[in-house]
């Protein structure tokens, strides 16, 4: 029964993909609102049905219904409910359909939203949502084994479990989050294909998608920082970040999509970057589906993505069907989405911007090249002038961590340092007009100095360490000396004392503090990185039990060995002592599992945390009667400050959701018009929003 | 619109030279990885002076692992050739005989590969690649 519903509503979610795309396309031409009526309601029906093949999957995954081959591949009956849950989206053919379901259900509540709006780009939105949830059904249907629904072949007792590795709280989290992600920039997509075709480029587009494109960015952060920790906590080799190939996949839309956040304030505010804007919505997308493909097509082996399949021609297919559309559509409006006005200055915010999306756009395709590489190299290592630089031809290779290390992060602490000076600058040609911009600068750099020498005189000359520590000084300096000046603009303007003028300044432009507590946030994070990356020490010990050596400043002391069961493993788990020189003791537990439906054995991680560094310590072996064990021992300083930075930079993406219900406010209040621009020109100043 | 065309035709051209030194040095600075089968690497004495990255089966007899004490003994086999392999390092979960693995070291005078880095890349039991674990780095 769970087979034949989920199969046929994924089959009957193709047919109204079509209808979808045809009655919007209708509904284009004939202006009329019945039919426009109809094709909404098209988005309704293909979301509910992708919404009865997930419940029937989520059904068959609860009951373990061992019918269905998926079922019987990644769960098993012992496995805790929550990952039978997580192994909805364990496998391809789960995560696709994840994927369409998200975008149907995001696209239902757009649809909504624009219910009452007239105009053809809606419409053509629509249709362009149809098209790219259609390909999604159609790819469960129409590539075989990308089908959740297929039947088993044979029948099972029980199924094969979910792989260990996968058995970790951020299974749960991290993938639906980094989808949610992905299928979220559809919809920008979406209405910038709307807005191209019908050549309402105007600024109503721009703000449509700006809310769409802050959530998926900010879901696609945090699952790439989820999916972070998730490496860290499970994989036990004591990083967050192995520039694998589908991280990297994650990687480039949160770049284009950062850089697409800039030059949407870019435009709104000063009618520039129009063309950055609209080429970053579909780089974005584009790179969303892309990341999709190499996740799950195994164009490029790696930890996440699948055996080669047929999805990949699907995917390569859409992928060139998406690229040409935006470039033929882009090339064709390419003078409509000339900006309103030119830069007017070097030193400006606006230039800022445009700095900023050149470094992303370099980060992007340097990341892009380095993952691509494996796939390129072979034909690469035959071109007759590179022929003699590879020691073998003809195969595939990967470009290793000190290459992506060496070119991708300059750019990164570049763009960091830009995003520190850039909110002091103002708008247009008032950015360098006056000393103001010297005296703001005069915190920020002599905060510079101090963390340069607190740096030298801890013994710290890394070249890295003091570039970050410099661009964190100015970061953070930047944004007292903002908070500051607004906050005394204000207090001049209206008379309130320092406390209430500033909590007043940032209530009243919350968008832009918001977007302040994410840039402190992201210093958070590549101080995190530079510590950790910089100043870990690892070390691999033989211990006897009772036996004790030196790591770092630690002592590690074996106190002895035990066994461990739990619902679905038996392990060993070492009880170790590490020893700080303070005296403080702390106690860690390392295992090595063996889970009942796998073979090998495997490691979960021990990790004590605070602030300053993380001690972190993995079972990386032992004799078979217990004589010896091998652990692996790492001090990682900082890393908490990945984490924590993690979470304040999406608190300050959700301020910046925060619509401005201030300003309307004040506009309501006061009944002659006059007087109301006058107020809102006040309120502005006492704001600090003044252009 | 002259000075524009210049601005572009300067931008790319800046652009493919840095992509073209990218590839350049990163080949240079052995940022490439590659990895040659057993029989390949046995067949050209070249390859004997370097260090490299052999990939090919554990062979079923002759396996001795001690995880304990971080080592390993094994015969790496490729389509017709055998290699003796000896490992430290941490041994990954993933490894036993009949794995696929890449280790990377120099051959010593007796002929023994020695390995201090080693990544299993084999599938496990079921066949989907999910299943894999990360290749296990340990050096």
């Amino acid at each position: 029964m769970t087979i034949v519903l989920g199969n046929y509503s994924l089959c009957a979610a193709v047919v109204v993909a079509m209808v979808a795309v045809l009655v919007s396309l209708a509904a284009v031409l004939s202006e009329s609102t019945a039919i426009r009526r109809a094709a909404r309601w098209c988005i309704y029906l293909m979301a509910m049905l992708l919404t009865i093949s997930s419940a029937a999957l989520m059904k068959a995954m609860l009951d373990s219904d061992f019918r269905l081959k998926y079922v019987a591949d990644y769960t098993e009956r012992a496995l805790p409910i929550g990952y039978k849950l997580a192994a909805f989206w364990a496998g391809q053919q789960g995560s696709l359909l994840l994927w369409g379901w998200l975008l149907a259900v995001m696209s239902v509540v757009f649809a909504f939203q624009h219910r009452k709006r007239q105009g053809p780009e809606h419409d053509v939105a629509l249709a362009t949502l149809a098209v790219v949830i259609g390909f999604f059904a159609a790819l469960m249907v129409f590539a075989d084994p990308a089908n959740p629904f297929l039947p088993n072949p044979e029948a099972v007792a029980d199924g094969h479990g979910l792989n260990p590795l996968l058995q970790d709280p951020g299974m749960i989290a991290h993938p639906p989050t980094l989808f949610v992600g992905y299928a979220g920039f559809t919809i920008p997509f979406a209405l910038l294909i709307g807005a191209l075709i019908t050549g309402r480029l105007g600024s109503d587009w721009v703000a449509w998608s700006r809310p769409w494109a802050l959530i998926s960015w900010l879901f696609l952060g945090v699952g790439i920082v989820l999916g972070a920790q998730w490496a860290y906590v499970e994989l036990g080799w004591g990083g967050y970040w192995a520039w694998d190939p589908v991280e990297n996949a994650s990687l480039l839309p949160w770049l284009t999509a950062t850089a697409l956040l800039h030059s949407i304030v870019g435009q709104r505010q000063r009618g520039v970057l129009k063309r950055w804007t609209a080429v970053l919505t579909a780089g974005t997308f584009i790179l969303c589906i892309f990341g999709t493909y190499i996740t799950r097509s195994g164009v490029v082996a790696s930890v996440h993505s699948f055996g080669k399949s047929p999805v990949g021609t699907f995917f390569q297919a859409f992928l060139i069907l998406i690229v040409l559309l935006s470039l033929i559509l882009m090339l064709c409006r390419w003078r409509a989405l000339r900006s309103e006005r030119p830069l007017e200055s070097a030193i400006s915010r606006e230039s800022a911007f445009l700095a900023g999306n050149v470094l992303f756009v370099l980060m992007m395709l340097l990341t892009l090249f380095g993952t691509m590489f494996p796939a390129i190299s072979p034909t690469l290592s035959k071109l007759p002038l590179l022929r003699n630089l590879f020691i073998v031809q003809g195969q595939s290779m990967t470009l290793e961590q000190p290459f992506y290390n060496r070119y991708v992060l300059p750019p990164a602490l570049l763009a960091v340092a830009i995003m520190g000076f850039a909110p002091l600058l103002g708008y247009g040609r008032m950015a360098i007009n006056s000393q103001k911009l010297v005296l703001s600068l005069a915190l920020p750099v002599v905060l510079a100095f101090v963390a340069i020498g607190v740096l030298l005189a801890m013994g710290v000359y890394s070249a890295w360490a003091l570039a970050c520590a410099v661009v964190g000084a100015v970061v953070v300096g930047s944004i007292v000396v903002d908070l500051v000046r607004n906050t005394r603009t204000r207090q001049q303007n209206t008379g309130e004392n320092a406390i209430r003028s500033a909590l007043k300044l940032v209530l009243g432009s919350h968008q832009r503090y918001g977007a302040q507590l994410a840039h402190a946030g992201m210093m958070m994070i590549v101080a995190g990185i530079a510590g950790s990356s910089l100043y870990n020490t690892s070390k691999t010990l033989m211990l006897k039990p009772g036996a004790s050596e030196q790591v770092g400043r630690y002592t590690i002391r074996l106190d002895g060995i035990g066994q461990v069961r739990g619902e679905n493993y038996t392990g060993l788990e070492a009880k170790v002592t590490m020893t700080a020189p303070s005296g403080t003791h702390y106690k860690l537990f390392p295992q090595g599992r063996m889970y009942n439906k796998w073979e090998q054995p495997s490691s979960e991680v021990a990790i004590q945390t605070n602030w300053r560094e993380d001690l972190y310590v993995t079972f990386a072996g032992a004799e078979p009667d217990f004589s010896v064990i091998a652990l692996k021992v790492l001090v990682n300083p900082l890393v908490w400050w990945i984490w924590a930075g993690g979470i304040v930079v999406t608190l300050g993406g959700v301020v910046c959701l925060v619509p401005r219900f201030a300003r309307r406010a004040v506009v309501i209040e006061t009944p002659q018009p006059v007087l109301a621009a006058k107020s809102v020109a006040v309120r502005r100043v006492a704001a600090g929003t003044a252009r | 619109m002259k000075r524009k065309t210049i601005k572009f035709i300067c931008g790319g051209l800046i652009l493919v030279l840095a992509v073209g030194y990218l590839a350049y040095a990163g080949l240079k600075d052995g940022w490439v990885s590659y990895h040659l089968q057993v029989d390949e690497y046995l067949s050209n004495t070249k390859f004997y002076s370097q260090r490299v990255r052999l990939c090919g089966k554990v062979a079923e007899d002759g396996l001795v692992a001690n995880p304990g004490l971080l080592s390993a003994k094994f015969g790496l086999v490729g389509q017709t050739q055998r290699i003796p392999i000896a490992y430290s390092g941490v041994v990954p979960d993933l490894f036993k005989a009949g794995c696929e693995v890449i280790v990377e070291g120099r051959r010593d005078a007796a002929g023994v590969f020695q390995a201090d880095v080693m990544m299993t890349k084999c599938a496990s039991k079921y066949d989907s690649a999910e299943h894999k674990k990360k290749p296990e780095k340990s050096s």
